[in-house]
């Protein structure tokens, strides 16, 4: 029953995220929204039920079960993009590869000024 | 007895046309995925999730299922997608503590990485040819896939392709974080966490936690910001 309850305030949440899309309409998807909503409500409170960590627990950990439907299509609609395969496989690698190096680097400078301002 | 045997030859299309049947083939493929994974000793490149992709998309192909119908039947899975992108908020509050104490360098990271991770992607992309269908469903490749079918939605890209991407990109951000962290050299668990979670969302936050708590602490901070983060940028991007 717990985690049932937890379930419904998650459903609830995104409900109201949807809602406010609609109503705003924003163009971020509803479960976002919701998510921002939660993060913000649980830092007010200051806490969270164990019902609700058990059923996002279970939510997350089947996350690959949920998007499975999702990614099994590109097997399917895959020669919708013919010729056009050399420019994701590129802009997948090339951009990944890139996106890492400036993050690692970024964050590593970022970090040693921060240690040696405190150290100042 | 003939009656039978017709009875018998037509179950496959009646049940085809249930949900029941897309969802038993889906969490078959999921269990199969996850006990082969665990049997080749967790192979960093080869994720759970490619392993049961692969499994479905074959029995799907063997059974002779036409894909829309059996999407359709899995809308049923499909539909908690929404709530399980609410569940996300709430890793990030009990996160909340280690925001606090990096927050300089997390928050000056953030935007600037997460925007080039899409700005990289579609540049590439559009500069090889890619079609603005392509390029829409490459932008939110470093984006956890809950939030990432969201956005594919309002840009008007391809869900089907934004999926493969995003597996691409989850299994290769984690083999370049691996590679770079030896090469540059960067040894801080935080940091490499962090690279995991922005650049390789779910895919290279399960690396992170195999590296150590506090790597995988900081990798779910990356992936949940990236996530919202492009989730509010891009769409404003997109409609210049």
């Amino acid at each position: 029953m717990g985690l049932l309850r937890g379930f419904l305030v998650l459903v609830l949440f995104y409900l109201l995220g949807e809602a406010c899309r609609l109503v705003f309409a924003l163009p971020v998807s509803g479960g976002v929204l919701g998510m921002i909503a939660m993060t913000v409500t649980l830092m007010t409170l200051g806490g969270v039920s164990n019902e609700l960590a058990s059923a996002s627990q279970g939510l997350i950990s089947v996350l690959v079960l949920l998007i499975m439907p999702g990614v099994v299509g590109v097997f399917f609609k895959a020669d919708q993009f013919a010729g056009q395969w050399l420019a994701v496989g590129a802009a997948l690698l090339v951009g990944t590869f890139l996106s890492v190096i400036t993050t690692l680097l970024l964050m590593s400078f970022l970090v040693r000024r921060g240690q040696r301002e405190d150290s100042q | 007895m003939n009656g039978v045997f017709e009875r018998l030859l037509g179950v496959p299309d009646v049940l085809s046309g249930t949900p029941a049947l897309a969802i038993g083939l889906t969490l078959g493929a999921f269990f199969a995925g996850n006990w082969l994974f665990a049997r080749l000793g967790r192979p960093i490149w080869l994720p759970p999730v490619v392993i049961s992709a692969f499994f479905l998309s074959a029995v799907i192909a063997a059974l002779a299922l036409d894909y829309d119908q059996y999407r359709e039947g899995a809308r049923w899975l499909t539909v908690l997608l929404g709530p399980a992108t609410v569940a996300l908020g709430i890793p990030l509050y009990q996160q909340m503590h280690h925001i606090r104490a990096m927050w300089r360098p997390i928050l000056c990271t953030l935007p600037v990485a997460a925007t080039l991770a899409a700005v990289y992607a579609v540049v590439i992309g559009w500069a090889l040819g890619g079609t603005p269908l392509v390029l829409a469903s490459l932008a939110p490749k470093s984006v956890t896939a809950p939030i990432a079918i969201g956005i594919t939605e309002q840009l008007g890209g391809s869900v089907s392709l934004m999926m493969g991407g995003l597996l691409v990109t989850g299994v290769v951000a984690t083999l370049f974080v691996d590679l770079l962290a030896r090469w540059l050299p960067v040894e801080d668990e935080r940091i490499l966490g962090f690279a995991l979670g922005l650049n390789g969302h779910a895919i290279g936050t399960a690396r992170a936690f195999e590296i150590s708590h506090a790597a995988g602490a900081f990798a779910s901070l990356g992936m949940g910001l990236t996530g919202v983060f492009t989730a509010l940028i891009l769409p404003l991007f997109f409609q210049f």
